[in-house]
């Protein structure tokens, strides 16, 4: 563990009286956010599926689940945080630990990050640092330890900087996904990050627990791909509630997040047999794509998507905050312990999609993946939504753009920053954008 | 027989144009100040005189512009860029991209022959590709905003600026009249600055000709100019650029009329 009198070489002294206030001022912000959010959602859809009741409470930051882990701390379980969805959850979950993401969805708590960095960084990443800075997010402050992959520039140094606060762990991903050596270091990256997990809760890893975790986590797969599964037909959900499912499975206990989502499913089939859409069946059907947006304060756009005149509907992402998350398996041919060591290995590295690869063919892998799903999920348009600082996803998006044109699938750029004051500006575009949609569509 | 009205919300500017049949019968607009739905009902009323007409004839009122929810009359909306490109194609049969660049905001939109847009593109949130950069750099220079345009015409060359942004620009501006350079080199250096945001803008999105400019900037010969240069293209420009929103409007409420637009 970190001495807690080590010198810090970021993050500046608050006074705690300070940290307080900004705590409780922010944390209020958030609970209304939340309920709003929610209560917006409602109102999209008079007939919410009821099983999205679970999900809504479990998307308190501050409630049930917060409780819940909090308990189990208590009873001496460890807790493991991680950024970006390169973390092997099989492994925390075979050590014991909880798993629980821990980017910054907080609009409020970047001005605290801006102590730190300049405004030019990208939000999340200043907003992971305020809400460090503040003790803004549970999950956060209950972890024991948070793996940190090293994929963008603003990972990289965010690693660094919340090392004054918190135990962090680097995983390096190789930038060329396609050769020996990458896969080779990555898996070295995965056995190290495996002694850490082990170190720090005292629990071997068996070839036992690890074969029930990766099971585990197959099942999850499994209820994750029914959900978008159900969103390729006339829309049964809205977007919006499907990621909010998608993203509870972050933070909640996976097995019961996998029964519920079942149940959610069981209930949209039904739906689906009764034709009881969740909006017309020809509202046109935007796909999202770029920089991850995270429950709560971050909900901006899928809400003025699905709040437009005309309004639209999110049948679809290629988000590391969404689709992505659950989408791939780990494929085992053999249950020993290199074997899965192996197959955990290539599902973190082979199956992402994240614009921090490049190849001699460039990020191929998630442009094929994006027009797969704009086919198989019959969206009418793409929105490639950025917030600016967000180099990778701004950079790709020339490229993506032209591979769209090609298909004639219309796509639109939004950029857009943590704050909810360009709400206006962006409306105006997405309602343009779906406009145009509607237009393409009906002649 | 049939009247529709649309009306155009712009931030500085409330504009109404009423057709007849296809025909432009009147047009009228006013200063959108503090009440912008008192100043769109102003100009309705103007607009119905100027055509002689009741408002009990018009069949269909739509409304466009940023601030198009606070319309009066109106039963429908349109977006900005949907009105460009149905007022482009209108206007140049020939039309494909149709540039818009306003007091606050600019914007490109490619269309089709019937012209439904299909792809568009808006400046960054930053008033350096609008009419605003204009008269915060005449007030700099001193000269009256409808002067800026003839007076960049007598430049003998350009003197680079930059328009990343109005307070930065301004200050530009303002050593370049400590260097001396004379007030056409300026003015001209204004518009190139403003025309270079404008192109990079358009080639983002592509540029398919013809080329049309519109807005109440497509009015200053001197902006014009600067465009031309920069992309290398014949631009067409219309007769009163800056009622193509209200234009397109007018166009969407006689489609709705008719039923093919929902």
């Amino acid at each position: 563990m970190k001495s807690q009198t080590a010198e810090k070489k970021y993050l500046p002294e608050m006074p705690q009286k300070e940290i307080d206030e900004a705590n409780a001022s922010v944390k209020s912000t958030s609970e209304k956010i939340m309920v709003d959010n929610i209560e917006r959602m409602k109102k999209t859809d008079p007939n919410r599926p009821a099983a999205m009741k679970y999900f809504d409470d479990i998307s308190n930051f501050f409630g049930q689940r917060k409780e819940e882990i909090e308990a189990e701390k208590a009873k001496g379980r460890k807790v493991i945080g991680y950024f970006c969805i390169f973390a092997p959850i099989e492994l925390i979950l075979a050590a014991d630990a909880i798993p629980v993401r821990v980017n910054s969805g907080w609009y409020d708590t970047s001005k605290f990050g801006d102590r730190v960095v300049p405004v030019e960084v990208c939000p999340v990443i200043r907003s992971t640092i305020g809400a460090k800075m503040i003790g803004l997010s549970p999950y956060l402050e209950l972890s024991d330890a948070v793996i940190s992959t090293l994929t963008c520039d603003g990972m990289t140094k965010l690693s660094e900087i919340l090392s004054d606060a918190t135990q962090i762990w680097t995983m390096t991903p190789p930038r060329v996904k396609d050769s020996a050596q990458s896969l080779h270091l990555w898996k070295e990256e995965i056995k190290s990050i495996k002694t850490q997990i082990e170190k720090l809760t005292g629990n071997k890893i068996t070839a036992k627990k690890l074969k029930a975790a990766i099971e585990t986590m197959q099942k999850a797969t499994k209820a994750f791909r029914r959900l978008q599964e159900l969103r390729k037909g006339n829309p049964v959900i809205m977007g919006r509630d499907a990621m909010l499912v998608n993203q509870m499975s972050l933070w909640d206990d996976i097995t019961r997040w996998i029964q519920k989502t079942e149940a959610l499913c069981d209930e949209l089939e039904k739906r689906a047999a009764q034709k009881a859409w969740a909006c017309p069946p020809d509202t046109p059907r935007v796909i999202v794509t770029g920089t991850p947006m995270f429950w709560p304060d971050n909900w901006k756009l899928p809400s003025l998507v699905e709040e437009a005149t005309p309004q639209g509907v999110l049948v679809g992402d290629e988000l590391c905050s969404g689709d992505r998350i659950l989408y791939d398996p780990v494929g085992i041919d053999e249950w020993t312990m290199d074997d899965m060591i192996n197959g955990i290995a290539e599902r973190y590295l082979m199956a992402s999609t994240c614009p921090c690869f490049t190849s001699q063919d460039g990020n191929e892998d998630r442009i094929n993946w994006l027009i797969t799903k704009v086919k198989e999920n019959n969206a009418n348009g793409v929105i490639y939504y950025v917030v600016r600082g967000c180099m990778l996803y701004a950079m790709e998006y020339a490229r993506v753009k032209r591979a769209l044109d090609k298909l004639s699938i219309p796509v639109y750029y939004l950029d857009t920053e943590y704050t909810r004051e360009d709400v206006g500006q962006m409306k105006t575009r997405v309602e343009a954008f779906l406009e145009m949609l509607s237009a393409r569509v009906d002649f | 027989m049939v009247t529709t009205a649309g009306i155009d919300m712009g931030i500085q500017t409330v504009k109404i144009v009423i057709l007849k049949d296809g025909e432009v019968v009147a047009r009228a607009k006013a200063f959108s100040g503090f009440e912008p739905t008192k100043a769109a009902e102003q100009a309705y009323a103007e607009a119905l005189s100027a055509a002689k007409i009741s408002s009990e004839e018009v069949s269909n009122v739509s409304a466009t512009g940023s601030g198009m929810d606070m319309a009066p009359y109106a039963s429908g909306t349109v977006s900005m860029m949907g009105a460009d490109a149905k007022a482009g194609v209108f206007l140049f049969p020939s039309a494909r991209t149709v540039i818009d660049v306003g007091a606050e905001e600019a914007r490109a939109v490619k269309c089709d022959e019937r012209g439904i847009m299909m792809d568009f593109v808006v400046n960054e949130r930053c008033a350096a590709g609008a009419g605003a950069f204009i008269e915060a750099m005449a007030r700099a220079l001193e000269v009256k905003m409808e002067d800026m345009g003839p007076l960049s015409l007598k430049a003998k060359r350009a003197s680079p600026i930059n328009a990343t942004c109005v307070i930065f620009g301004e200050s530009d501006v303002v050593s370049l009249i400590h260097r001396q350079e004379s007030k056409p080199e300026i003015a001209r250096a204004v518009f190139d600055a403003m025309a270079d945001r404008i192109s990079s803008m358009v080639h983002r999105l592509g540029i398919n000709p013809d080329v049309v400019l519109v807005g109440g900037v497509a009015k200053d010969v001197g902006f014009i100019e600067s465009l031309k240069r920069k992309l290398g293209l014949t631009i067409l420009v219309p007769e009163h650029p800056e009622y193509a929103g209200a234009l397109g409007a007018s166009l969407t409420a006689a489609s709705r009329v008719k039923g093919d637009h929902k």
